[in-house]
């Protein structure tokens, strides 16, 4: 076969380089050749992450990032509005997301083979947290041939027997083999426009003397002091508090807690919940001495 | 006399803005975001590489701080900030000048800046964000990480699990040097975390805060913990609070009674792997740590219930 290259888009810590080692391990042990590796950046549990791996008969000398990937593997649904996760991908690969809705109902920018799993849902029944590297897993033994679904749960039970445990090795591999029967293939749709990211850095000419760089706007983007608020965090997490202000006693200790400073106060002590950055770590709801806050899965009903 | 400072009247303007890249439940996070609401905007804050520079200040040409901030070597944290208020001074401005540094860059890289800063008395605060081992490089020791703790570079193998040394205390070697103001702090203790940074903000001369932040990637604590953390560490010994005016030690907040440090280590997946024997060294470590900073023969808190961090105060224990 030629090289095989595959991308994964997670966010920190969902698995994305543990799944991108297990893939290799696999196909180490059908005998292939592979690597895998991490995008190396500045991420944080719930930032939007990046890991490669690559597989081939041959010796690979290749060490550079995948930019034309043969299979996109997409691990949150809700990278889709804000990363060009369908850049470069080869015609005629394939894509696998995470994602409860049909492949035919999946927008990912190119038209493509699609397999779609709710991984999300299988590794908080299975595993009884988001961790969804393993589902994302077998779904990739679904929505290509590259390598077989017995090496890649035999690679889990290697590399999650040995570090967290067997009896963490074989819920793990139960949970490839339950997304794989699990998973439903079909065709996405093409009609998000992928749009590079924007960034702006000062060439030399530009750079600012000491680089001390006061609050503005460049390339359409905010830079400087407070900039950072244009990031809205809110997609990291997986669940957001409900709040119940018939409860609440004004004691602001939620205030007090919140890490992302989504709780904003009034005078008179009203609170106000700004989910637009609430990364879902659940404080608020821990702190709460009224049970005034409940955290909840978003997109679950009421 | 005015009424203390507490959570429900400080200041409620955010100066580390959202938008911030931390994890999700971090305990830097929200010690950063309240002790820069009581310092408010008049005040220029220095980082040194940790989190902090990386989802706080430093993406440059980004920063989530609204106030102004610089960022330079990793030793140097002390000096640094000794140097901005150097350059107020001559300016003629009166602005706060706060360096905030991870354990890595106070416990062992910056320590010598900071012991001449304090050494020189300089008018600048210093926060150490402990974190108790190099989080933002994926978890290698520091002089801060406690006994029996799995990090990168202290791997759980057949002969030595995790940590062998016990964890520095940094606040005497601050208090060794005649400085204004020195006081450990705790996310959990909301009142007592805020009137100390009150009291900080209004003196003058070298003052140095420790506060214990909870780290749920690299304690492997679910992130909702970060608050039963920092309080079991309270209960359990494993932290003090406790504040030194020129030279003289004074406790903020005396637990009721001692609990045992397993119900802080099994909230942890750090320290999972320990041992009995492990247990028993580390709890006779705190034993001893605990009668020396609760001495029995130590005068009582008379008259000064109201200032612990869980009494006198209605929203409190409620």
């Amino acid at each position: 076969m030629n090289m095989y290259e595959i991308r994964f888009h997670g966010r920190g810590g969902q698995g994305a380089v543990m799944a991108a080692q297990t893939i290799a391990e696999a196909a180490i042990l059908e005998g292939k050749q592979a690597q895998a590796f991490p995008f190396f950046g500045a991420e944080r549990r719930g930032a939007p992450v990046m890991a490669f791996a690559r597989i081939d008969d041959k010796r690979i000398c290749d060490r550079t990032q995948v930019s034309e990937p043969d299979m996109l593997v997409v691990m949150d649904e809700s990278l889709l509005e804000i990363e060009p996760v369908a850049a470069g991908l080869k015609k005629g690969g394939c894509a696998v997301v995470n994602s409860a809705l049909a492949p035919s109902e999946i927008d990912l920018g190119v038209v493509a083979r699609c397999v779609s799993v709710d991984a999300t849902s299988i590794a908080l029944e299975m595993l009884k947290a988001p961790i969804v590297n393993t589902s994302i897993l077998g779904a990739m033994a679904r929505a290509d041939d590259f390598v077989k679904l017995e090496s890649i749960q035999q690679a889990i039970m290697n590399r999650f027997g040995e570090k967290l445990g067997e009896k963490a090795g074989r819920l793990n591999s139960s949970a490839a083999k339950a997304a794989f029967d699990r998973s439903r293939e079909g065709t996405c749709k093409g009609e998000r426009k992928i749009q590079r990211k924007n960034a702006w850095l000062p060439t030399w000419q530009e750079t600012p003397p000491g680089v001390a760089l006061p609050r503005t706007t460049k390339a359409g983007m905010a830079v400087g002091p407070g900039s950072m608020s244009q990031n809205l965090t809110g997609s990291w997490g997986v669940s957001n508090p409900i709040y119940d202000d018939s409860k609440c006693i004004k004691c602001q200790r939620c205030w007090f807690i919140c890490p992302e400073g989504c709780i904003r106060r009034s005078d008179d002590g009203a609170l106000r919940f700004d989910i637009r950055y609430c990364k879902g770590c659940g404080l608020c709801a821990k702190v709460c001495p009224k049970d005034a806050i409940a955290m909840k899965r978003k997109g679950a009903s009421a | 006399m005015d009424r203390k400072m507490n959570i429900r009247n400080m200041p409620s303007q955010d100066h580390l803005l959202c938008g911030q890249g931390a994890c999700a439940g971090c305990g830097v996070a929200i010690a950063v975001r309240n002790i820069m609401r009581i310092l408010g905007e008049n005040t220029t804050v220095y980082v040194p590489a940790s989190c902090l520079l990386i989802f706080g200040g430093g993406m440059y040409p980004h920063s989530a701080f609204d106030v102004p901030f610089l960022y330079s070597a990793f030793e140097n944290t002390g000096a640094v900030i000794s140097g901005i208020k150097a350059g107020y001074r001559r300016q003629g401005k009166d602005v706060t000048v706060i360096g905030i540094a991870g354990d890595g860059g106070t416990f062992d890289i910056g320590l010598q800046a900071l012991a001449g800063a304090a050494e020189r008395n300089e008018d600048v605060i210093y926060v150490c964000v402990d974190n108790e081992a190099y989080m933002n490089t994926g978890t290698q020791r520091s002089g801060s990480t406690p006994f029996g703790a799995w990090t990168t570079t202290t791997p759980v193998g057949k002969k030595i699990k995790g940590k062998r040394g016990f964890k520095k205390d940094l606040m005497s070697v601050v208090t060794s040097q005649d400085i204004a103001y020195a006081a450990t702090l705790s996310i959990a203790h909301m009142n007592d975390f805020v009137q100390k940074v009150e009291k900080a903000k209004n003196l003058k001369g070298f003052r140095f805060l420790h506060v214990m932040t909870p780290c749920a990637s690299g304690w492997k604590s679910d992130p909702s913990a970060t608050f039963d953390l920092a309080n079991m560490a309270v209960e359990t010994g494993m932290w003090s609070l406790y504040e030194v005016v020129d030279g003289e030690v004074s406790i903020t907040y005396r637990p009721k009674e001692m609990r045992p440090v397993t119900e802080y280590l099994k909230l942890q997946g750090r320290f999972k792997h320990m041992s009995k024997e492990d247990v028993d060294t580390l709890q006779s470590w705190i034993c001893k740590k605990w009668n020396k900073r609760y001495c029995p023969t130590a005068p009582p808190l008379e008259g000064k219930e109201d200032d612990l961090a869980y009494g006198g105060d209605g929203c409190e224990g409620v």
